[in-house]
């Protein structure tokens, strides 16, 4: 049964010890010194500013999809920097550690990491990246955009939703934790079996990783199960099938993916930890074990992940390009189809992760081709934005350069991957940085997608627009650094450099990896211009408030609502007439009609119950991790008790009288917004219908 | 919604309920009888038996989707079905593409003498060489 | 390529924003509770792959296989067991209905008990495997099966607790519109394991026999 595990155990402890405290580290403690000044200064600061109740109650308690939205975003953005932290790292170890005269900090017989240390880093890179940056950045964007877009008040399941936030919130929690109290998973992000089992990785590592990851997988299907409910219930009336904006049918088709690879992922993860904590064979190398059973199982969901992420970045540049092309999106059907052809051909691809496992050269080439099928869909999704763009009125606003520079990296990652889908070069180039410098071509895509979709929805959920001058710079650094950092992988993968070296034999590597330690200077650079966007953008907000729509030729339902959104989304839930709702009523002059009448709107009451839930699954997985049963134990009846708890709850929803509504409304609509009326052609004319 | 009516029995949904849950007890429990019938009387070749008792198992299947989920087309339960039609396909691969690539793997990898093997690994030679 | 055939519409007649537009609780809540279930199926479909790559012989290296540990016969006992708790379940619904209260209560309660019955079989079973030296900890194939007796025999666990749940809920609060969408969500749940269990029965417990 439970596996005896040698070493010191006590039971209010359990393997936990003051040795397990990295105190003698100077990365950790410096890293530490930085998060707990980091977070004093924003303590003293809530406190300073009396926000405390707001906080609390506005937002932890919060079940307002667009407030998690929000929430989620950070969750991203905190992450995503810890996972740029971990880039700059891995790039100057490489560039320290480079042949055998190398000089060694710190115990390292080079550079400044130890081995163990460097192969922490690059798993919680991974880890980090994918799913605690990735997709609850998207995850969020979905969450406020979706039910804008169908005109829905708010998501089908308001509470489940935010017990998803919190299960991600507390997933990403542990990977947190995980830097000051023990160790983080060594076995890449993907976990390398038997690596990850007990008897070669007998610390507390990869349980971290194996429970964040399931905690973070849960809240992902969770959510999936939301979306997808909302996207086929919520739907304002006349919102049919055919009018439905492109973003949510890329929500669509990605949580479908979502729903369908999460489980499976839960169930690799959960034999991992039976074969730890319980001493079965699933995995392990003898006794009837398998240990490619967990990489199918794992690139069963790791490779559908992929497409999950990549689809809203595909549909957030479908709805910025029309807008600054001052056009409708090209080939709407072509595009809903291409999207669902992406969900489903992700379904059938995932052996191309292990080409050389040595399957059988009919399953090999199956899977080859599989692969390549994922060239079509995506070719004519780049096609389509081509098209719409093609004798558009092109406005480069910052949206519009963040997405039409995805573009140029989504043919570079794309092409490259086809080189990947043959088999005969995927043995040449497998487990090199070629394959690392693809997909993180990818994922950079994706990454540059998101800033469009952050750039262009942000005055949609702030009421104002970011800055544009400091934002350029950002994009041009933010740029210059990616070709700088990948294009000398793509060449060092080319010449036989394999990934996850904490030490680099062969001298004649350094001087590309020294340039990708300037190309990761620049990304550090960039950041400040970041920063400075930011923070200039909320300085003078009150020159940058926008109206409706804020960028004038918006096409969706989202921009026919206040910016700000107010909680209840629309006052009055509009009817749908056209594919472009928004573009519909400018062009037939209608876009100014105001609700007649208004009424009661029934909303979901805050409630702390998901906060908690997230909480405890936090002290559930810290418990296992640690093995202190006492607390999972009682973290896993509190959870039980809170469910059946709160479904005793009659007093879930309230009522806003009509009344209160309208009086709100007013009061939106009396305060200056929007900018001026800019004078000559600029969004004058919607160009509704030209040139198609 | 805190507000609700009287008689929230009286949704679509709780009135598709009917004697077909009779039916689909009688005819899960005789089809599975059927099943355990067959294997015990070895009545075909092991190959035989398995499809035959898959077949059965996926008439089970679809009867008890059928009569007790209400996997149908009417206007409350499509949604349901639609997901449903979706997924079949996912577990479809999950499990055929699975068990065809350990297959491959188990024949190429493991030399031991194994029963259950359809084929004892050849070593297979390059074709043209 | 048109952008939209509702240009033809008259944009000034028709109307912009909807009124007493409300939409349906029970049946967004029951979706919800589907698409979960299938998530559910899928984890299912995954242990089956898992024990489709690890239910060969030499998977049990050495130890019990698949005619040593599965039991054809003592799983037909579980079968009906669970079946006449499926529809004991169903007689509930029936009753649910025609709003009659007392017919739910009975229904679920004689569900629930059948239930333990299936617990009990298959927990003796189970035990007996395990005095056997049939332990899961004993090769790869015996974790596979395992896992998937007592994965299933966890959705029993919870539906016996929701049941229990319900059985409470409506006593005490009666038919309202939440008790009612969770009766027709553990309506899904308990019809859906027993959905899932005629695959365990043909593909876990009838191969023993065949192989």
């Amino acid at each position: 049964m439970l596996v005896h595990i040698d070493g010191p155990w006590s039971p209010l402890l359990g393997r936990l010890a003051l040795s397990e405290i990295p105190y003698n580290n100077p990365i950790l403690v410096g890293t530490f010194v930085f998060a707990a000044l980091l977070a004093v200064i924003l303590v003293g600061l809530v406190t300073y500013l009396g926000l405390w109740r707001t906080i609390w109650r506005d937002w932890l308690t919060s079940v307002d999809h667009k407030k998690i939205g929000i929430m989620y975003i950070l969750i991203g953005l905190v992450m995503l920097f810890r996972g740029f932290m971990d880039a700059v790292m891995m790039r100057a170890q490489q560039a320290m550690a480079d042949g055998p005269h190398s000089a060694g900090y710190m115990d390292s017989p080079h550079g400044y990491l130890t081995p163990y240390h460097f192969d922490q880093i690059y798993t919680a890179h991974g880890t980090i990246m994918i799913l605690f940056a990735a997709t609850p950045l998207l995850v969020g964007i979905m969450n406020i955009l979706v039910p804008l877009q169908i005109g829905a008040r708010d998501m089908a399941y308001p509470y489940l939703n935010a017990v998803s936030l919190w299960l991600t919130a507390a997933g990403a929690a542990l990977v947190m934790a995980s830097l000051f109290i023990g160790d983080f998973a060594h076995a890449g992000w993907f976990g390398i079996v038997p690596v990850m089992e007990l008897p070669y990785s007998p610390g507390v590592g990869v349980d971290y990783w194996m429970w964040a990851f399931q905690l973070s997988s849960i809240g992902t299907t969770l959510g999936g199960i939301n979306l997808l409910a909302t996207i086929v219930k919520m739907r304002a009336p006349g919102m049919t099938w055919g009018r439905l904006p492109i973003f949510t049918w890329a929500s669509l088709s990605a949580n479908l993916i979502s729903l369908s690879t999460f489980p499976v992922l839960s169930v690799a993860l959960a034999l991992l930890a039976l074969d730890r904590y319980l001493g079965t064979h699933f995995y392990t190398a003898g006794l009837g074990g398998n240990l490619m059973l967990y990489n199918d199982l794992f690139w069963i969901w790791g490779h559908p992940e992929v497409y999950f992420v990549i689809l809203p970045a595909f549909g957030m540049i479908s709805e910025i390009i029309p807008t600054f092309s001052e056009k409708p999106l090209f080939g709407y059907l072509g595009m809903v189809l291409a999207s669902l052809g992406i969900a489903g051909v992700s379904w059938g691809v995932w052996l191309h992760h292990f080409f050389t496992m040595a399957a059988s050269p009919a399953v090999n080439a199956f899977f080859s081709i599989t692969t390549m099928a994922v060239g079509i869909p995506t070719g004519v999704k780049v096609f389509n934005w081509a098209f719409t763009m093609f004798r558009g009125r092109l406005r480069f606003e910052l949206p519009m350069m963040w997405a039409s520079a995805a573009l140029f990296y989504l043919l570079v990652g794309g092409l490259t991957g086809m080189m990947n889908a043959f088999t005969t070069n995927d043995y040449m180039v497998h487990n090199s940085v070629f394959v690392v410098a693809h997909f993180h071509m990818m994922l950079l895509l994706i990454v540059y997608a998101i800033f469009g979709g952050v750039n262009y929805w942000f005055p949609k959920v702030f009421g104002f627009r970011l800055e544009q001058r400091f934002g350029k710079i950002f994009f041009w650094l933010f740029t210059a650094g990616t070709a700088v950092v990948f294009i000398p992988m793509f060449t060092l993968g080319f010449m036989g450099m394999t990934r996850r070296l904490a030490y680099v034999a062969f001298p004649q590597w350094r001087p590309l990896l020294d340039i990708e330690v300037v190309g990761i200077v620049i990304y550090l650079l960039s950041a400040v211009f970041l920063v400075a966007q930011l923070y200039v953008s909320f300085r003078d907000r009150a020159q940058n408030r926008a109206g409706l729509d804020a960028w004038e030729t918006s096409r969706s339902l989202e921009w026919m609502t206040h910016s700000p959104v107010p909680f209840y989304n629309f006052a009055v839930t509009p009817e749908v007439h056209a594919r472009d709702e928004r573009a519909w009523r400018v062009e037939h002059g209608v876009d100014t009609v105001r609700p007649e009448r208004y009424e009661d709107i029934h909303m979901p009451r805050n409630t702390a119950i998901p906060l908690w839930l997230g909480a405890l699954s936090f002290g559930l997985a810290f418990g296992l991790v640690w093995r202190m049963w006492w607390l999972t134990e009682v973290c896993g009846l509190a959870i039980f008790a809170l469910i059946v708890i709160r479904s005793f709850d009659r007093d879930t929803d309230y009522t806003i009288p009509a009344a209160d509504i309208e009086r709100m409304e007013r009061a939106i609509r009396d305060v200056p917004s929007g900018r001026p009326v800019v004078a000559g052609v600029r969004g004058a004319v919607p160009a509704f219908r030209q040139g198609v | 919604m805190t507000h609700t009516t009287d008689n929230a029995w009286e949704h679509p949904e709780v009135q598709l309920a009917g004697g077909g849950y009779i039916v689909a007890f009688v005819v899960g429990l005789a089809l599975m009888g059927l099943s355990l019938w067959m294997v015990r009387g070895h009545v075909f070749a092991p190959t035989g038996l398995a499809v035959a008792i898959s077949a059965l198992a996926a008439v089970a299947a679809f009867v008890q989707c059928v009569l007790l989920l209400h996997m149908t087309v009417s206007r409350t339960q499509v949604w349901q079905t639609v997901a449903l039609v979706l997924f079949i396909p996912l577990f479809v691969i999950t499990i055929g593409l699975t068990s065809w690539m350990f297959h491959g793997l188990y024949r190429r990898t493991m030399m031991m003498p194994a029963t259950h093997v359809a084929r004892p690994a050849t070593p297979t030679r390059p074709r043209g060489a | 390529m048109s952008v939209t055939t509702s240009s033809t519409l008259d944009a000034k007649g028709s109307p912009m924003w909807s009124s007493g537009h409300g939409h349906d609780v029970i049946s967004t809540k029951t979706l919800g509770f589907w698409l979960y279930m299938l998530s559910d199926a899928m984890m299912f479909t995954a242990l089956f792959a898992a024990y489709a790559v690890l239910g060969h012989a030499f998977n049990a290296a050495g130890g019990p296989w698949v005619r040593a540990v599965a039991h054809a016969g003592v799983a037909f006992q579980e079968t009906y067991w669970l079946f006449g708790s499926v529809l004991a379940y169903g007689l509930a619904m029936m009753a649910l209905k025609k709003g009659n209260r007392g017919g739910v209560l009975l229904g679920i309660a004689a569900a629930l008990v059948i239930a333990l019955g299936f617990l009990a079989v298959d927990g003796r079973e189970v035990l007996d495997l395990f005095r056997m030296g049939a332990l899961p900890e004993r090769s790869g194939f015996l974790s596979a099966f395992f896992t998937l007796v007592f994965y299933h025999g966890l959705h029993v666990v919870v539906g016996i607790a929701w049941m229990a749940v319900m059985l409470v809920q409506v006593a005490s609060v009666g038919l309202t519109e939440k008790v009612v969408y969770r009766l027709l969500n553990l309506r899904l749940f308990w019809h859906f394991q027993a959905v899932m269990w005629v695959f365990m029965f043909t593909f876990l417990y009838l191969r023993g026999a065949i192989v």
